[in-house]
């Protein structure tokens, strides 16, 4: 997908720069341009960097609708 | 070669969106946009999902920040701009009868008002690996009341894919997103990171872009 729609940077750009280290929306910007122009992409960057700094895949259940999520 | 842009995204007003949208279609065909096809969440009614249809494929980067594109957003209110799937449709399973009239279109099912759709933009590592679980899985998933079932390759991320489902009723989709067959447990891995979580709902309609 792409993240940031001025500059065209997809998710794995920005995975990539969360990897490496960034844990803001600055430095994510800093790395790899993302958020850096209008910064209406910063809540979907900001849930990248919550997603990489909680528990590994393995241990929490995938986000699903509360409805519509399985038994 | 043809193009479909989507996206999940939260509307603050349907309403209001709903008019921009339709007020913002003789703008599209600057774009190269021949349809859009939208979908409303059943439990979340300010979610949407829109479908946007290209023929061809103009450059991606150029397009998602055409003014045309920023101005589509600004007049509906949508400060918070969603990730946005780019990508071709490369597997169209269709499973029932219903599915037939709506072979033409060619960004998604568009499904009967009283048919379901559950999308997912999700990771599924190898592609080939899902469509030879998916043919082989056929008849099972066409039993649980899925109609259509179509994949769509993500253009940036061989790995990425959108898959949109359209399942004959309410309670067959439940079912099927509860206990899924094998072939579709991509649908485990929506909602993580930057993917959204599953969207289920229903069609709100299909637009032909005019003048195109």
């Amino acid at each position: 997908m792409y993240i940031c729609l001025c500059l065209g940077v997809t998710t794995i750009t920005v995975q990539h720069a969360i990897d490496a280290g960034a844990r803001s929306t600055k430095q994510v910007a800093e790395a790899c341009g993302a958020g850096s122009v209008c910064g209406r992409c910063g809540h979907t960057i900001r849930t990248m960097i919550e997603a990489a700094s909680a528990d590994p895949p393995a241990s929490k259940p995938p986000r699903l609708h509360r409805r519509w999520g399985r038994s | 070669m043809s193009l479909v842009l989507a996206a999940d995204y939260r509307v603050p007003d349907f309403d209001h969106w709903w008019a921009a949208l339709t007020d913002d279609l003789p703008r599209l065909p600057s774009l190269g946009a021949h349809h859009i096809v939208v979908y409303r969440s059943l439990e979340d009614a300010s979610r949407v999902f829109v479908t946007i249809g290209f023929r061809e494929r103009p450059p991606v980067d150029a397009l998602l920040r055409s003014p045309v594109m920023f101005a589509w957003f600004d007049s509906a209110g949508v400060d918070e701009l969603p990730p946005m799937f780019a990508g071709e449709v490369v597997e169209k399973f269709d499973l029932g009868a219903s599915a037939r009239s709506a072979r033409e279109q060619g960004s998604g099912p568009a499904a009967a008002a009283e048919t379901v759709i559950v999308a997912a933009i999700v990771p599924v590592g190898e592609l080939d690996r899902l469509r030879a679980r998916v043919h082989t899985a056929a008849g099972r998933i066409a039993a649980s009341g899925v109609r259509r079932f179509w994949i769509y390759r993500a253009l940036d991320d061989a790995a990425e894919v959108m898959i949109l489902q359209e399942i004959a009723t309410e309670r067959q989709a439940e079912q099927w997103i509860r206990h899924p067959d094998a072939a579709a447990g991509f649908m485990a891995e929506a909602g993580v990171g930057a993917y959204p979580p599953l969207f289920v709902g229903r069609l709100v309609q299909a637009l032909e872009v005019p003048g195109t």
